[in-house]
């Protein structure tokens, strides 16, 4: 027991090519390590791209048997995170593609708008406001749910979110515009001064 | 309202963790199922070994036997060509005690709990 806990302890001061290493040298713990170290943001990504909560295991699961699979053929050429990333990101639109949910290459914004002014415009009130964003992201188009997760909430820069979604650095900065704008826009019909002095002091801003 | 405030409550949310939870055993149960995955192929790979191993071994003496002993070996065949359907079905058999030796049955005791998981008791 001792000797699990002290190896335990050694996979946990261990930075990533150390952790490849023992990986490729048969050490589990050391795998097990990497799958805690990286099951945030796995998550984070194969979430807000499939939006099924049933199906987020087993495709989390995929994606870590894809980077166990095929960890001899990573090469330092990028941060193992956006390694990671990038199956992430492949395995999730391969799972939208598998279930025949359209993965548009131009989101129309005005039609973006309408679906997210249709959806509970009356329940915000009642709710936290940063919850309510949080649904009407879920509602927005799928580059734009990957652009803002990778940027916003894992803090990938646009040349690796460029590594890991393919799409061109331009377009990643038009979504997040987009994205920015579209919910902006919602916000400004339906936020007036009382609830945003609400939400200040939920935040405790 | 402030264009700016907009923005920052906007901001804010973008950085704020979504509620997607995965189970706290998550990482072990991915190990486990990559260590059976390993497993499985190893097992399957050894019974694929085994059987060519065996299959070349009754090439080569049945080859040595015909230089040896021909009338033997023309015997054997003619035998096994008058009894084809209980050949093939003996070849099945047996191809199928040793399927079950090595991959089956490791692989059913494999995904029964251990007797001290069994009994809530920790192991490691």
């Amino acid at each position: 027991m001792q000797h699990l806990r002290a190896s335990c302890c050694q996979t946990s001061c261990m930075n990533d090519s150390e952790l490849i290493s023992q990986i490729l040298n048969g050490n589990m713990n050391a795998f097990t390590f990497l799958v805690n170290r990286y099951q945030k943001l796995v998550v984070h990504i194969t979430g807000r791209l499939i939006q099924r909560h049933d199906e987020l295991e087993d495709v989390c699961q995929d994606v870590f048997m894809k980077v166990y699979q095929n960890l001899d053929k990573y090469r330092n050429e990028c941060k193992l995170s956006t390694w990671i990333a990038t199956i992430a990101y492949n395995t999730s639109i391969n799972y939208l593609r598998k279930f025949k949910k359209v993965v548009e290459v131009n989101p129309d914004d005005s039609v973006v708008l309408r679906n997210l002014t249709d959806c509970r415009s009356g329940d915000y009130e009642r709710t936290d406001l940063h919850r309510y964003i949080h649904e009407q992201i879920e509602l927005l188009p799928v580059q734009y749910r990957t652009v803002l997760t990778l940027y916003h909430l894992e803090e990938f820069s646009y040349q690796e979110i460029e590594q890991i979604t393919g799409m061109p650095e331009g377009t990643i900065k038009s979504y997040l515009f987009r994205a920015k704008a579209l919910l902006k826009e919602k916000l400004k019909f339906v936020v007036d001064e009382n609830s945003l002095k609400s939400v200040k002091e939920i935040t405790h801003e | 309202m402030n264009n700016e405030e907009l923005d920052k409550i906007i901001e804010k949310s973008f950085r704020t963790k979504p509620d997607f939870q995965l189970p706290a055993d998550f990482a072990q149960k991915v190990t486990l199922s990559v260590v059976r995955r390993d497993q499985w192929k190893n097992d399957l790979f050894e019974y694929l070994y085994l059987t060519g191993v065996i299959a070349a071994l009754l090439f080569v003496v049945g080859g040595l036997y015909y230089y040896i002993d021909k009338e033997l070996v023309v015997r054997v065949f003619s035998f096994m060509s008058g009894n084809i359907i209980q050949v093939i079905f003996a070849v099945f058999i047996l191809n199928f005690i040793l399927f079950a030796d090595r991959v089956l049955l490791r692989l059913l005791f494999r995904s029964l709990p251990h007797p001290l998981q069994r009994r809530g008791l920790e192991f490691g």
